[in-house]
């Protein structure tokens, strides 16, 4: 493992920019996102995690497909350098490796180019992650309930520890470790310094809520289908798109053109399937046509859908949807509520 | 790199209007590259992502069969904002077209089987498609039969066509019409009802494409036939935006229509409570 | 009197004089609550009322997501002073019938500010929130702190003139009666006074923070329609982009379809994700009808709509000639 002291970090940084375009958190308005920075100092580590998520970084909530006009279509020309993103926590490590398998590869025609997305290949496969162990996740955290925690370095390129005085670097990738190579201005850490880390990882551990079991959670979800367990877990759901929208997985899209007078740009912006018009057909039939099938179709497809595709749950427990929701719909609950119901039990006949 | 979300340019050729009420039309498209002439390769069933830059994209499938070299037709039922902009094209204008996308009805499959095909309305575009194929490679298929419905006379698409599969002796043509009008020689009554009254054989391989409700009282007289859920086919409908399998705007189940299907057999559909 | 409502609420259910009572619980973070829909004795045992009973549940009278009037012949709702005058509103503008909604009166101290209380921790996560008197005391992991509550209260209550419900059918507790805020509309002024370089640059850099996500339209008891004017295609009236003039249009036409009808409960404020604040205009419209037509929303249940009425005197200076 390699270090460096605190007050160097901005000469590693300024080191880092000649090569990548270098992302970190950084104020947004009284919360904070990933954005790229002119300078370290832009960088903002005051909040645990960024309230909005990295996966912006990849997929940015509006992205330009084309640019279009009575010529034809043509591609807006990036030359950008690689990007680092600076100071991820592990649940979006994991979240933004998750998106590469939807956007990155093909999974019905793995060899089929055409079916893999150039404009997540052109920024992804390029870039380098130094995700940063969180010292002290907050009560909201719930990344272990997933077989992750605070100090998990799986996904990472780069696994940063930060200590009293010092950043403590780990190799994890082929990639991050060639990089650590490269870098100038760090030196290699002693027993002490791991001393430290496996003091700082104990007590992250023990700050973590209890695990709830959700290895029954796959299985179980597609017996519930026709269950009044919907009903009660959407009652109070407002059908808005702040938990989609925050969330560092949801990853659903809309395709729109933006112009006028056959100039313009066709974008793709997220959507969320909790908007009724998510799937309303132009001849007015609408598949998910209430709020129940709606927040069913969600839990769904973190909890069931993607798994059978991706073979993992599209949630890494961060916990953001939890602090968002503006009626407070917690997923944890959901997910306990879920694990808990029993099935076939009497239901009174007017609900 | 290679980029699913780029259109290639193709030109209206031909606008035929299908019915007098005008909302149904036949485009003819031809490509404007050569390169792209001879990339596309299709097969029936498979969709495309149709667009006019500025004013938006929609799925249709493919009307025209393979076999007919260098074109491609779609049927357009005029309902929303760019199905609307779509009905204004002319001859000579020039298109967005993103394909072919999606799987396609297993035609390899049928070889040396009977084949039944129910459709219904305006959703004979494939179904078109696929009738044209098997009827340019007769001999690898068996007994052919097509049961066509519409609500009346006006509403079937692909008129002509209609009249000369009807004379031709290696294809049984039933069309039918919801009620009986002037003038109507042919059948009437709901497909589902006329499913169960021409005497399939239950071993035949079937497609199956129509609205909604057509498909969901059609499917199980097949069943009650004694047709196999694995021999059963039908091509979904859902908003697909992408088309490549990312945005997950069709998603049914864990499926999405756009990669996994549009076509689908009711073994695999099974399962899935959102399919219909 | 928390134990009064519980007792009110299952009296209601026993007798059946209502099908479903909307209420609060204790939410699952601190200083939260939420929406609870009470169908049987034992639901009502969750009840809460207190300063953190943040939303306008009224909303769930009227919104698509559930159309509780239509599900339920009637239907019982706890409410604040806003949230009866939402209630008003629906009946004014035949959204519900009044004598299908049984409304239980509550004495509103003030609700807490999520985006207040951040600010006052610095964004750090608190762990809970505590109120003893005029103060409140905030703590957190490694932190506690104790401000006046008028720093952690919502606007909206800290110049609220109707704090009880003015309609109901039950009252419980005592009523704080029509409170004297000196000048509802002080925020506004303030804004006013800034040049319209400065306003714009405000607006602005406000309304660039939307993401898009509609919590405020969807928790907004005043925006009930069917189908949003931004959800409409065919023609379709603004961008869906988060860039900032479509974000301006949404907000802006999105305050003008509730002027003479946002009854500043709030909702939108503690909804919003990205903190924008959307009182500075919505507040502006409604001293706006106050000045011009002497207004305000959800006071009088046989009043008609002021945007559905037209007096020949009314002033049409805005008309430009």
């Amino acid at each position: 493992m390699l270090k460096i002291k605190k007050e160097n970090i901005n000469t590693l940084l300024e080191e880092l920019m000649k090569d990548y375009q270098v992302y970190a958190p950084v104020k947004n308005g009284s919360k904070a996102a990933f954005k790229v920075i002119e300078n370290p100092d832009d960088i903002f580590t005051g909040h645990v995690k960024s309230e909005y998520s990295p996966k912006s970084v990849f997929f940015p909530q509006s992205e330009v497909l084309f640019e279009y006009s009575k010529e034809g279509v043509s591609i807006p020309e990036k030359k950008e350098k690689p990007y680092l993103l600076w100071g991820v926590r592990n649940c979006d490590t994991k979240s933004i490796r998750m998106l590469d398998k939807v956007f990155g590869n093909a999974r019905q025609a793995p060899d089929k180019d055409m079916y893999k997305d150039p404009y997540w290949k052109q920024k992804y496969d390029t870039s380098i992650i130094f995700n940063f162990a969180c010292n002290a996740p907050l009560t909201t955290c719930f990344c272990n309930w997933f077989g992750s925690g605070p100090f998990d370095e799986s996904g990472s390129d780069i696994f940063v520890v930060e200590t009293k005085d010092d950043l403590i670097f780990k190799g994890i990738s082929e990639k991050g470790k060639e990089l650590l190579k490269k870098l100038s201005v760090s030196e290699i850490s002693d027993k002490k310094d791991e001393e430290a880390v496996s003091e700082l990882k104990e007590k992250a551990v023990s700050m973590m809520p209890e695990v709830t079991d959700i290895s029954a959670l796959y299985e179980k979800l597609p017996k519930l289908w026709n269950e009044p367990i919907w009903q009660e877990i959407s009652s109070k759901c407002v059908n808005c798109g702040a938990c989609a929208f925050i969330c560092p997985t949801c990853h659903c899209f809309d395709v729109s053109d933006e112009g006028k007078n056959g100039k313009g740009k066709r974008v793709r912006l997220w959507d969320s399937c909790m908007f009724p018009i998510f799937t309303m057909e132009a001849s007015g039939h609408n598949p998910r046509g209430n709020s129940v099938d709606r927040v069913r179709q969600r839990v769904m497809h973190k909890f069931n859908y993607f798994k059978d595709n991706y073979g993992t749950h599209l949630c890494t427990g961060c916990g953001r949807c939890v602090v968002v929701c503006p009626v407070n719909l917690d997923i944890r609950d959901v997910i306990k509520d879920i694990i808990n119901y029993e099935l076939n039990k009497k239901v009174p006949a007017d609900v | 790199m290679c980029n699913g979300y780029l259109p290639i340019q193709m030109r209206v050729d031909k606008v035929l209007t299908e019915n007098p009420d005008k909302t149904l039309k036949t485009f003819e498209l031809s490509f404007l590259k050569d390169n792209d002439r001879e990339n596309f390769k299709y097969m029936p069933g498979q969709f495309c992502e149709f667009s006019i830059t500025g004013k938006g994209e929609s799925p249709f499938g493919i009307a025209s069969s393979p076999t007919e070299k260098d074109i491609l037709k779609f049927t357009v039922n005029r309902t929303g904002s760019v199905t609307k902009e779509i009905h204004y094209l002319r001859p000579g204008d020039i298109v967005g077209v993103r394909g072919p996308l999606g799987n396609w009805y297993p035609v390899g499959k049928f070889k040396g089987g009977d084949v039944v095909i129910i459709g219904g309305g305006f959703a004979f575009t494939t179904l078109r498609s696929l009738l044209v194929y098997m009827l340019e490679h007769r001999s690898d298929y068996g007994k052919i039969t097509v049961i066509y419905g519409a609500r009346n006379p006006d509403l079937f698409i692909y008129k002509e066509e209609l009249e000369a599969w009807d004379k031709r002796n290696d294809l049984i043509l039933h069309l039918t019409i919801d009620k009986a009008v002037e003038g109507w020689t042919k059948l009437c009554g709901f497909v589902p009802t006329v499913t169960k009254e021409v005497k399939l054989d239950p071993k035949s391989w079937a497609v199956v494409c129509g609205p909604p409700v057509m498909i969901k009282f059609t499917l199980p007289v097949l069943k009650e036939i004694g047709f196999n859920d694995g021999m059963v086919y039908t091509s979904l409908e859902r908003r697909m935006k992408c088309g490549i399998g990312k945005c997950g705007r069709c998603g049914i189940g864990s499926k999405y229509v756009c990669i996994d299907g549009p076509v689908f057999s009711l073994e695999e559909l099974k399962n899935i409570p959102e399919a219909f | 009197m928390l134990q009064e409502l519980k007792d009110t609420v299952k009296k209601l259910i026993s007798e059946k004089k209502v099908d479903i009572v909307i209420g609060w619980k204790r939410g699952t973070l601190p200083g939260s609550a939420s929406p609870l829909f009470i169908q049987t004795q034992e639901d009502a045992d969750e009840l809460i009322f207190d300063s953190t009973c943040r939303n306008n549940l009224t909303a769930y009278l009227t919104k698509d997501k559930r159309k509780m009037s239509k599900d339920y012949k009637k239907t019982g709702i706890i409410v604040k002073g806003c949230d009866a005058r939402s209630v008003v509103l629906y009946a004014v503008e035949n959204q519900v019938k009044r004598e299908n909604i049984f409304l239980i009166g509550v004495p509103c101290e003030g609700v807490y500010e999520k985006k207040k209380i951040r600010a006052a921790v610095d964004g750090k996560e608190i762990l809970g929130i505590k109120k003893s008197g005029n103060a409140v005391t905030i703590t957190g992991r490694d932190f506690e702190i104790a401000v006046p509550d008028k720093d952690v209260l919502s606007d909206s209550c800290i110049y609220c003139r109707y704090p009880d419900a003015l309609e109901y059918d039950v009252f419980i507790g005592e009523p704080r009666k029509e409170v004297d805020v000196k000048d509802e509309f002080a925020a506004v002024k303030e804004f006013e006074k800034k040049t319209s370089e400065e306003r714009w640059e405000y607006i602005k850099s406000e309304y660039s923070k939307c993401i898009r996500c509609y919590a405020c339209r969807n928790v907004c008891p005043s925006c009930y329609c069917n189908e949003c004017f931004v959800d409409q295609n065919n023609p379709q009236w603004i961008g869906k982009t988060p860039e900032m003039t479509d974000s301006i249009i949404f907000h802006l036409i999105r305050n003008l379809h509730t002027a003479g009808r946002c009854v500043d409960c709030g909702s939108c404020v503690s909804a919003c994700p990205a903190e924008i604040d959307l009182r500075i205009m919505s507040k502006k419209v409604e001293k706006e009808i106050k000045e011009r037509f002497d207004y305000t929303a959800g006071l009088d249940i046989n009043e008609k709509p002021v945007m559905a009425t037209f007096c020949e005197h009314e002033k049409q200076d805005f008309i430009m000639s």
